[in-house]
C-alpha cells in the first residue's frame, strides 16, 4: 500500500484556486465575488496543510488557524460593505460601481 | 509562449515527469473551453450541459493518467479522490451556478470535502475547525446577506437570478488566463526535472495535527501571533457593527415613530426607551 504522494495536494490546492480566480474575475455578483476568493482560501489552506505534513512541522497547520481568522473578519467586514453598497444602489451588480474604476 | 514551449519540451526530453507536460497541455485548453461554456451567458442551456459533461471528463481523464503511475494506488487513493473529485466539482458549480443560494451551499460541499482531505494529511484539528468556522459561522452570515441583498426576477411563472447573475463577464478571456495559469503550476509540481522537485518527499510521521500538539504549538511559540489575532477579530467586529449602523439615503426601512439616525456621532444614536437621544437614562456628558 502506497501514500498519497505531495504533488497530488497540490495538484488539488493549485486547481480550486485558479477555479477561484476565474469565478472572481468572471461573476458580475459581489456575494459570488467573495465566495470565490473564499474558494481560492481553501485551495491556499491545501498547500499549507499539505506541506505541513510532508515537511516538518506544524507552521502550516497554525498559519490556516490564522488564515481562518483572517477569513473571518473579511467576510464580516466584506458583508458589512455589500450591504451598505446595495441599499445605495438596490444593486448587487459590480457594473454599478464602474465609475470607481476612474 | 516560448517559456511554455522550452519548459513543454525540456521535460519532454528528460521524461521524468509523471504526466506529459503535453497532454496536461491539452487537458487545459479543454477545461479551459468548458469552462467558458459552462459559466452563465447568452447561451441555451444544452451548451452549458455539454460544457459540465467536458469538464468531467477532462477530469476524469487527469486523474486516470495519474492512477497509471505505480506510486498512485493504494487503499488512501480511494478517500483522496473521492474528496478531491468532490471539492474540485462543487468549486466548479460555485462560480457556475445561477443562483447565489445554491453557490453557497456548493460551497458548503467544497468546505466538506477540503475538510476531509485535511484528516487524511492528519491534521484533525484544523478540519474540525474549518467546518465549526467556515461551513458553521461564515456560511450563515453568506446565506442571511444573500436574503438581505438578492433579487429576482419572473419571467412567466418560472423565478430566474437577477440579470447580472445570468451573465457573466469575459468569459473567454478569464477562462484563458485562468487555465493556462493552472497548466504552468501542473507543469511546475509534475516536473520532476525542475529546481522544485518534489516527488521524492515522503510524508513526516512525526507530525500529528491533534489538538494536543496544535495548542502547544500556538500557545507557545505562537503567542504573540494569536494575540494580533484577537485584535484582528475586535477591530472586525467594531467596523461591521460601525458600518452595519451607517445610515444611507435610499434605505426604506424608517419607522416614523423613531428618531431618526443623522450621522455616526454615537450621542445621536436614540436610545431604547426614550425619544430624545440627549436625554439618555445614563447621560455621557
Amino acid at each position: 500500500m502506497s501514500d498519497v504522494v505531495l504533488q497530488q495536494y497540490l495538484a488539488v490546492g493549485a486547481i480550486l484556486f485558479v477555479i477561484g480566480l476565474i469565478g472572481f474575475m468572471t461573476r458580475r455578483n459581489l456575494i459570488v465575488l467573495f465566495l470565490s476568493t473564499e474558494v481560492m482560501f481553501q485551495g491556499v489552506a491545501i498547500n499549507f496543510v499539505a506541506f505541513s505534513r510532508y515537511y516538518a512541522g506544524l507552521d502550516g497547520q497554525v498559519f490556516v488557524i490564522f488564515l481562518l481568522v483572517i477569513a473571518a473578519a473579511e467576510a464580516s467586514l466584506a458583508l458589512g460593505l455589500i450591504v451598505l453598497l446595495f441599499r445605495r444602489r438596490l444593486t448587487l451588480d459590480v457594473d454599478a460601481w464602474r465609475e470607481l474604476k476612474g | 509562449m516560448s517559456v511554455v514551449a522550452s519548459v513543454i519540451f525540456g521535460s519532454l526530453a528528460l521524461g521524468a515527469s509523471v504526466v506529459p507536460p503535453i497532454v496536461v497541455l491539452v487537458l487545459c485548453i479543454v477545461a479551459g473551453v468548458g469552462t467558458v461554456m459552462l459559466l452563465p451567458g447568452r447561451k441555451e442551456r444544452s451548451i452549458r450541459k455539454i460544457g459540465g459533461a467536458l469538464l468531467l471528463v477532462v477530469f476524469l481523464v487527469f486523474v486516470a493518467l495519474l492512477v497509471r503511475q505505480e506510486a498512485m494506488k493504494g487503499a488512501t487513493q480511494v478517500y483522496f479522490w473521492l474528496f478531491s473529485g468532490i471539492a474540485v466539482m462543487s468549486a466548479m458549480r460555485v462560480i457556475s451556478h445561477e443562483k447565489p443560494v445554491y453557490s453557497a451551499l456548493y460551497f458548503v460541499l467544497t468546505v466538506v470535502a477540503t475538510a476531509g482531505l485535511f484528516v487524511l494529511l492528519w491534521a484533525e484539528f484544523v478540519a474540525a475547525a474549518l467546518i465549526l468556522i467556515y461551513a458553521g459561522a461564515i456560511l450563515v452570515t453568506y446565506v442571511f446577506v444573500i436574503m438581505l441583498a438578492q433579487q429576482v426576477e419572473r419571467v412567466g411563472k418560472v423565478t430566474v437570478g437577477a440579470e447580472y447573475d445570468r451573465h457573466s463577464r469575459e468569459p473567454v478571456l478569464a477562462s484563458a488566463v485562468g487555465f493556462v495559469m493552472m497548466g504552468l503550476i501542473l507543469f511546475l509540481i509534475f516536473d520532476g526535472s525542475a529546481a522544485t522537485n518534489l516527488a521524492g518527499v515522503k510524508a513526516n510521521v512525526g507530525v500529528q495535527g491533534t489538538t494536543k500538539q496544535v495548542g502547544e504549538y500556538v500557545f507557545i511559540r505562537q503567542t504573540v501571533s494569536l494575540e494580533v489575532a484577537a485584535l484582528v477579530l475586535t477591530v472586525a467586529m467594531i467596523g461591521a457593527v460601525i458600518i452595519a449602523r451607517r445610515q444611507v439615503p435610499e434605505t426604506r426601512a424608517v419607522d416614523p415613530g423613531r428618531v431618526a439616525v443623522q450621522d455616526d456621532d454615537p450621542h445621536n444614536v436614540p436610545v431604547y426607551g426614550t425619544e430624545n437621544p440627549r436625554a439618555k437614562a445614563y447621560p455621557e456628558r
